[in-house]
């Protein structure tokens, strides 16, 4: 077959074909449109003001590494005003998170932006890997989920930053969209395609990467050549997230819009009046000052739970009651420092470029 | 069993959905049930049947008053109708005859068969009492904007040949089947219209309605997450005069037709359990395969569904529970031409705002919402039937009839979406409610048009 010409600039060769679109194009036109779309996403959600600082959520995987060197290039481009910093949480995984923070490194002198480390042993005085001993492999994607949104908000407010862009992608969303419904977890189905989110207190989170298929953006950092690190987590992943992921890979595989499409489904309805009259109202949590939809988070019942040698007690009814049950936790608990913007403590480095 | 499918059946059988109902079942029309010999409609059938046709005294209790089943009938005249699809398939057995067997077993019922493409058979839908279609609508699919034009009445090809060209045009499997759903919905839609219905009944269980809500959010379909449930559907490119000498005869409701599932809290193993127990003869229904196509999005999620099942038992109950909480967000811009389900406002500038498909576009500023353009059909028609129409796999599908049979090239639209572009060169009003005239519409698409 004779060799296509781009269907956008119709000069040069294509050399792809786009997820997306179906669209056969070349590198620089993908390259256009890649980075302009996300700069739309950007813009239609008024996402950012001058002078913002913004926090990227980098773990050195394909996803932050493309969003922080995009997000570079737009500031810069479309004169954004933006104070970037990059933000990474060091779960404390051996030969898993250490290896991936390497990357980030190397990603904070390439793209000249400030680094900050935040663990969760310094945050919570617990590691993945001993939390891990303690629960095993079953359901330590809870503690892990949990406690890394409450890290990246933490790490947020020592940078004193207005803003967290996470890497989330069209098929990470178009996932969400389908595990909420078939788990029928109807208040985060409600706010899952939100582009923007911010709780009360806390630090607005966005998804610039909402529209951007995730094959597209490893096509991106292949021609970019950009320097990622790649592995699956050495823990077992959640078991009814991995069958969403396996579905929605089908999905896509008859047909590439099916992604698109799920978001857009699930921007297309909301929660019934009805349902929103009966959902918790946000508090903040009485140990930690981090919202809550509980008198305590989520976060600090888990911690409560591993620190009393009750891990489960916050994942199953029964484990609760039988905390409960033992009455009120010891005073030398060791609980999580009480959140505030602006916050400092605890102890921290921030590197600079 | 039973008290699920009551429960989810008359508290809608009444106009006003809140009144008194377990002395006065009145339905304002008679009743119409589609039936495709699967599992679901011959269980629906079969309780139809024993409650409000011939009424099995071992069900129906000696409660209730005056106008308890067992002393009237509920609906006066019910109609079974079926949709037979084997045209649409390179080899497939025509089993009108069987089907018309089984539902000839209970008593008191008409039979209706209809064939799938009767949905481009102008005969038909003229007979059926729809308004005329004066000219027919042909589309270019491989355009995303669908570009249309109106041909006169001399160049109307025929229904086989029309249907055949429509699917064949269509370019994923997961169209193809989709298409071949829609289309059988909309007939039965008009098929309990024109037999003066109030109620059309599906045979959707639990399991099936989550597969079809999962099916059509993977499709785009979100907006529409109520209708997969219930809709109340209004038949509006119908000739007003059928309308009115009906009316006169007192026989006219005025009002849509309310399409309920009643089996939808009771799940594919019950229905199986009651059809065994009841020993009722289940056909099944003809798989649909076409030779060398992949798999489509239904079936991936029937498999997908089934699967979880086995793991997380619960999975059904709550994908129909958690949808049932869910609202359409945002407006609508009319009813869409091909499906007759709301289009939501503002598809096309979403889907251009989310993937750059031409360098048209400045990069730095907003995308600006654009008027309808009046030689596109993509802003008449609802996301899912764009994407149906438009979105294509990762490879071509393989042809699916002999290349004589249907050509792929301008397609022809079903009969309502014809005769509803006719209402609105005719002086109707159209979904954006401006009134196009037709030489205003030639002049709009006169490069599409083919030399008379």
């Amino acid at each position: 077959m004779p060799p296509r010409n781009c269907a956008l600039c119709n000069t040069a060769r294509a050399i792809l074909k786009r997820p997306k679109t179906g669209q056969q194009i070349c590198k620089e036109c993908f390259f256009y449109v890649f980075e302009t779309e996300v700069h739309n996403t950007i813009t239609e959600a008024r996402l950012f003001n001058p002078g913002d600082k913004v926090a990227i959520g980098a773990s050195g995987g394909k996803d932050s590494t493309v969003l922080a060197y995009v997000m570079k290039a737009l500031n810069d481009r479309y004169q954004y005003g933006l104070e970037l910093f990059l933000l990474s949480i060091d779960e404390g995984i051996t030969g898993y998170r250490d290896d991936s923070l390497e990357t980030v490194k190397r990603n904070q002198q390439q793209y000249d932006i400030p680094l900050k480390i935040l663990s969760y042993d310094e945050l919570y005085g617990w590691t993945m890997d001993a939390i891990v001993s303690q629960v095993g492999k079953k359901n330590n994607c809870t503690f892990c989920g949990v406690f890394r949104r409450q890290a990246l908000d933490r790490g947020a407010a020592m940078l004193n930053v207005d803003h967290i862009v996470t890497g989330h992608n069209a098929d990470d969303i178009a996932e969400t969209v389908l595990m909420n419904i078939m788990r029928g977890d109807i208040a985060r189905l409600g706010r899952c395609t939100s582009i923007c989110t911010q709780g009360e207190d806390t630090i607005k989170r966005s998804k610039p990467f909402k529209y951007a298929y995730e094959k597209e953006i490893v096509m991106y950092a292949y021609f970019k050549k950009l320097d990622y690190f790649s592995t699956e987590c050495i823990y077992s992943p959640d078991a009814y997230r991995g069958h969403a992921r396996v579905f929605l890979k089908d999905l896509e595989a008859a047909r590439p819009s099916a992604i698109i499409d799920i978001i857009h489904s699930g921007e297309a309805f909301e929660i019934t009046d009805e349902v929103k009259a009966t959902q918790k109202v946000q508090q903040t949590c009485k140990r930690c000052g981090y919202m809550s939809s509980n008198e305590l988070c989520k976060a600090c019942t888990l911690l409560e739970g591993l620190e009393r040698g009750m891990a489960t007690s916050a994942i199953t009814d029964r484990a609760r009651k039988r905390l409960d049950a033992e009455g009120p936790g010891p005073d030398n608990l060791r609980t999580i420092p009480y959140f505030q913007r602006g916050n400092t403590a605890p102890s921290s480095q921030v590197a600079n470029g | 069993m039973t008290w699920k499918f009551r429960r989810s059946l008359e508290p809608h059988i009444n106009a006003k959905p809140d009144g008194p109902r377990r002395t006065a079942l009145k339905p304002t029309g008679n009743l119409t049930i589609g039936f495709s010999g699967g599992l679901g409609s011959t269980v629906l059938l079969d309780l139809v049947n024993r409650y409000y046709v011939s009424p099995d005294k071992s069900l129906v209790t000696a409660e209730g008053g005056r106008d308890h089943p067992r002393n009237e009938r509920v609906w006066k005249k019910v109609t079974v109708c079926y949709v037979e699809v084997c045209d649409a398939f390179p080899e497939m057995k025509d089993r009108t005859d069987e089907i018309r067997e089984i539902v000839q077993k209970c008593e008191g019922v008409d039979f209706l068969p209809i064939h799938i493409q009767d949905a481009f058979d102008r005969a038909w839908w003229e007979k059926m009492g729809g308004k005329p279609v004066l000219s027919q609508v042909k589309i270019d699919m491989a355009n995303e904007n669908i570009p249309f034009s109106m041909l006169s009445d001399e160049s109307l090809s025929s229904s086989l040949s029309a249907l055949r060209t429509y699917i064949a045009s269509l370019p994923t499997p997961t169209a193809l089947s989709n298409a071949l759903r829609s289309l059988t919905r909309v007939l039965l839609q008009y098929a309990a219209h024109f037999t003066d219905s109030s109620h059309l009944l599906l045979g959707a269980s639990l399991t099936s309605l989550a597969v079809s809500l999962i099916s059509s959010i993977s499709q785009g379909g979100g907006f529409h997450v109520r209708e997969e449930a219930q809709e109340e559907w209004f038949a509006d490119v119908v000739q007003e005069h059928a309308e009115d000498s009906r009316h006169k005869k007192g026989k006219w409701r005025g009002g849509g037709v309310r399409v309920i599932r009643p089996l939808r809290d009771v799940g594919m193993k019950e229905c199986a359990a009651w059809a065994w127990w009841m020993q009722l003869r289940v056909v099944g229904r003809e798989k649909w395969r076409w030779p060398g196509a992949k798999v489509g999005i239904g079936k991936l999620t029937k498999d997908f569904i089934a699967g979880l099942e086995k793991d997380y038992p619960s999975t059904v109950s709550t994908i129909v529970r958690t949808c049932g909480k869910l609202a359409p967000k945002g407006g609508t811009v009319g009813k869409c031409l091909i499906c007759e389900r709301p289009v939501p406002e503002g598809v096309q500038e979403w889907k251009a705002r989310i993937s750059i498909r031409s360098h048209e576009t400045p990069s730095d500023a907003p995308v600006p919402l654009t008027s309808p353009d009046l030689t596109s059909l993509a802003p008449f028609i609802c996301y899912v039937c764009h994407t149906t129409l438009t979105s294509k796999g990762t490879r071509a599908a393989p042809p699916l009839f002999p290349p004589e049979v249907g050509t792929p090239g301008m397609v022809s639209l079903p009969s309502w979406s014809n005769a509803r572009m006719s209402v609105s060169t005719d002086g109707g009003e159209s979904n954006t409610g401006r009134r196009i005239r037709e030489p205003e519409m030639r002049e709009i698409v006169k490069e599409y048009l083919l030399d008379d």
